[in-house]
């Protein structure tokens, strides 16, 4: 009898928190534009930014000195490639750079006099290209346009020139492609801007809307002069269970409705490739909402103030997008940082949702993920435990502890007077 | 005017000292973002990435074509039985590529049947991923001309003819403004000084909020004489020296110390840099006289600042974005401050070519007009919720 009155009363305490967190939440308009603008808008926000994703048509100028046949037919097609766009044909070097320095283009390619020449000689005509490097997608767009005419051009030139030795032109090509090959970048054809950030992001706003939400109210609490964590008096400080699950439930709850928003609605809005499961992204997603609730809760508990959050730890929001990998890879990460990046359920969660969505992976190919996850909420549920039942403690006691401190005090006190005392007898 | 200034900047310079959070917000964020930025891109290009092999054929000239994609500078080799526990592995991120060596590989390319080499790249590892092609792609050239020039060595050519014959055209790239194509330089350069933009837009409208929060509005402007105007600006005199420090020290410590690729006058890149601090102060007062409730402006300033390392487009560039956002871009100081170092930093333009950077940077000056009056109000009446 005595069980069950306690589990019920266990049940309405956790229910009192959880209406209590969730009444606090939607009263507080700081924390609602947050959640709204940041939750709702911004995925949208930044898929739409990279809604097209590739860079087409990079501008470039073309100085042919060599005015021949193969200049020309070089020319003719690195137009008609999808990543360059022959913007200007100039007379000299001189011209281009200048072309180059107004930012009319982003490239050049040169060919030197003696290319025709050259290539008549059989030997190895060189051409050049310049890149503008103030983004890695113009130097990637000129470097891949004009690679692609040039191996084609090569196998051009070289079955013209076995021809022309008696070979015939299936033996030609048999010789020159000794070794064909095929290259594919089956999650990322065109290798697109954005299937490659918005996989990374998308759950990172999980992660960052739902810490600076938490820290915000926790900041508020603590400057009230409330804890953060009520345990009420009856609880004996025995709650703390209680008080987790009723808070973290408030949270979860409205996050795993966000979460579904952003990992399977947003994407399915802007024709994002869904490679994964329905099931396994919303098992995902329930290992990394709840490990997103504990880890706010811990570190949210280091907020004394409302608005210090922003102004201490707003810029761990791209540091954290690194942190997943995505950009420089995870293998050449320094090690302080890769330790680093565990702390942060972002550094997981991302990847697995990379792996799953993106690359069409299954539970197998994330289970060193989850695992991860699972081990970091347990960590996270103790720290926040432990946080809440020492804020208690510590308001609980307050009084105690400035009592204490004052006897302390008074004891140096005497102790330093009969010290003092004793050397003057002594002298 | 004078005297009233002096007496804000002082009361501002005794509030950061009661309250570290002013100097911890900035010096030390920055500090530490710097500190993560550079070392995290240390290596310029990364080496070294797990590319995985499936070697159906076992015999020397695979074993070989292994040896030598695993003595790249960029790849390093995991070799795996199957494919499908290869592509489980790329699945999974844990290696950028894959690459299938057929099987018959050694005696196919003898009897002249073209086997196939395979590979597939893990695009969304972005750089990783594009990396690997590169470097996949250049070592199955280098075998493909190695077997031809067998074959023509045999049939008598010498090395010149041979490859003339082999690579009849070659292409010679030339990097501008980034010669190594260093990524950490590239990322840094202006990921630091979007940061900075960070910390000035937050630290500005908290400065400049927490005034009405605790109401001590009213003794700001008494300081002032009542005179709006001198205590904005004030407080951000005292800003303006610390954060102008700040970004100097980032232009100092990219551009003298580190060596990163800087082909303009270091000079130029200072006086950049402080229009770019006088900016994003305008902007955070424009934010905190529009909206004079501290929580809220606070999250509108965490809001726009966020977006701004996208709108910048050092990455992805402006162009390839949606017609709403080459506008929208705009109000971003860092899109101004990044064109600035385009001109400076990589073509050294000088002024004939970042003027237009430095009225875009001080029309942002004139934005406070709009808001002033607001903030004024506010700071009078104190009749806007405190929290």
């Amino acid at each position: 009898m005595k069980g069950i009155k306690y589990i019920k009363g266990w049940f309405s305490d956790a229910w009192g928190i959880f209406a209590h967190e969730l009444r606090q939440i939607v009263h507080d308009s700081g924390v609602m534009v947050i959640f709204v603008i940041g939750g709702l808008c911004y995925p949208l926000l930044y898929n739409y930014v990279y809604k097209n994703g590739i860079l087409e048509k990079t501008p470039v100028a073309v100085v042919d000195r060599a005015d021949c046949a193969e200049s020309r037919r070089f020319i003719r097609e690195m137009d008609a490639t999808r990543e360059l766009r022959i913007a200007a044909r100039c007379t000299d070097m001189e011209e281009a750079r200048e072309l180059l320095r107004r930012r009319k283009i982003n490239g050049i390619i040169y060919f030197p006099d003696d290319f025709g020449e050259r290539l008549a000689r059989m030997e190895t005509a060189k051409l050049s290209i310049y890149a503008d490097m103030s983004s890695f997608l113009y130097y990637k767009n000129v470097m891949m346009g004009s690679h692609f005419v040039m191996l084609h051009e090569i196998g051009q030139i070289q079955v013209d020139r076995y021809s022309e030795a008696g070979l015939s032109e299936q033996e030609a090509r048999a010789f020159i492609h000794a070794i064909p090959y095929d290259d594919n970048n089956p999650y990322n054809r065109a290798f697109s801007y954005t299937i490659f950030l918005i996989s990374a992001i998308l759950l990172l706003v999980v992660q960052q809307v739902m810490f600076y939400g938490m820290s915000l109210l926790a900041g508020t609490m603590r400057e009230e002069n409330r804890s953060f964590a009520p345990l009420a008096d009856r609880f004996q400080g025995q709650g703390v269970g209680r008080v987790i699950l009723g808070r973290g439930g408030a949270y979860w709850l409205l996050f795993m409705g966000l979460g579904l928003y952003i990992a399977l609605i947003v994407p399915a809005i802007f024709h994002f490739p869904q490679r994964g499961s329905f099931e396994d992204i919303v098992l995902l997603l329930l290992f990394y909402v709840t490990d997103c609730v504990f880890f706010s809760m811990t570190w949210s508990t280091l907020i004394t103030r409302r608005e210090s959050v922003f102004v201490l730890l707003l810029f761990i929001s791209p540091i954290c997008a690194f942190l997943t990998g995505f950009s420089w890879p995870e293998s050449a990460f320094p090690a302080v940082w890769k330790y680093f990046s565990w702390l942060f359920p972002s550094t997981f969660g991302c990847r697995a949702f990379i792996n799953l969505n993106t690359a069409g992976g299954d539970l197998l190919t994330v289970r060193p993920l989850m695992r991860a996850l699972t081990l970091q909420t347990v960590v996270y549920f103790v720290l926040a435990s432990v946080a809440i039942y020492a804020e208690n403690f510590i308001l609980k006691h307050k009084n105690e502890f400035e009592q204490r401190r004052e006897r302390i005090e008074q004891r140096l006190e005497r102790r330093l007077e009969r010290r003092e005392k004793r050397l003057t007898e002594t002298r | 005017m004078w005297q009233k200034l002096r007496a804000v900047a002082l009361r501002e310079l005794g509030i950061w000292i009661r309250r570290p959070i002013y100097l911890v917000g900035s010096v030390l964020v920055l500090g530490f973002c710097t500190l993560f930025y550079l070392s995290f891109f240390h290596a310029g290009v990364p080496t070294d990435l797990p590319i995985a092999v499936v070697d159906l054929d076992g015999t020397s000239l695979s074993r070989n074509f292994i040896r030598q994609l695993d003595a790249t500078q960029l790849g390093s080799v995991r070799r795996f039985e199957t494919f499908p526990e290869a592509r489980a592995e790329m699945q999974a991120g844990r290696v950028t590529a894959v690459c299938v060596l057929p099987k018959g590989f050694l005696a196919d390319v003898n009897a002249q049947r073209q086997p196939r080499i395979t590979f597939y790249i893990n695009g969304l590892y972005f750089v990783g991923g594009s990396l690997a092609w590169k470097d996949l792609l250049q070592m199955v050239n280098l075998t493909s001309g190695a077997v031809q020039r067998e074959v023509l060595r045999q049939k008598g050519l010498n090395d010149r003819a041979i490859s003339g014959q082999i690579r009849p055209v070659d292409i010679d790239v030339h990097q501008i403004g980034n010669a190594t194509m260093n990524y950490g330089a590239y990322i840094s350069n202006i990921m630091l000084p979007g940061v900075l933009e960070m910390i000035i837009v937050i630290l500005v409208i908290y400065s400049l909020g927490t005034e009405l929060k605790y109401g001590t509005s009213r003794h700001l402007l008494e300081k002032a004489g009542h005179d709006i105007v001198a205590a904005v600006l004030g407080k951000l005199l005292v800003y303006t020296l610390l954060f102008t420090a700040l970004g100097l020290s980032l232009v100092l410590i990219f551009y003298r110390f580190l060596h990163f690729p800087f082909a303009g006058s270091i000079w130029s890149m200072a006086l950049g840099m402080f229009l770019f601090v006088l900016a994003c102060e305008a902007v955070a007062v424009t934010i905190i006289g529009l909206v004079p409730v501290l929580r809220f402006a606070l999250s509108i300033g965490a809001l726009y600042s966020v977006l701004g390392f996208s709108l910048a487009g050092f990455t992805l560039p402006i162009e390839a974005m949606p017609a709403p956002f080459t506008g929208l871009a705009a109000i971003y100081p860092l899109r101004a401050y990044y064109l600035f170092y385009v001109q400076e930093g990589i073509y050294a333009n000088g002024f004939a070519g970042w003027y237009p950077q430095v009225i875009h940077l001080l029309v942002f000056l004139l934005l406070p007009l709009l808001s002033l009056g607001r903030l004024q109000h506010a700071y009078i009446y104190q009749d806007y919720e405190r929290n």
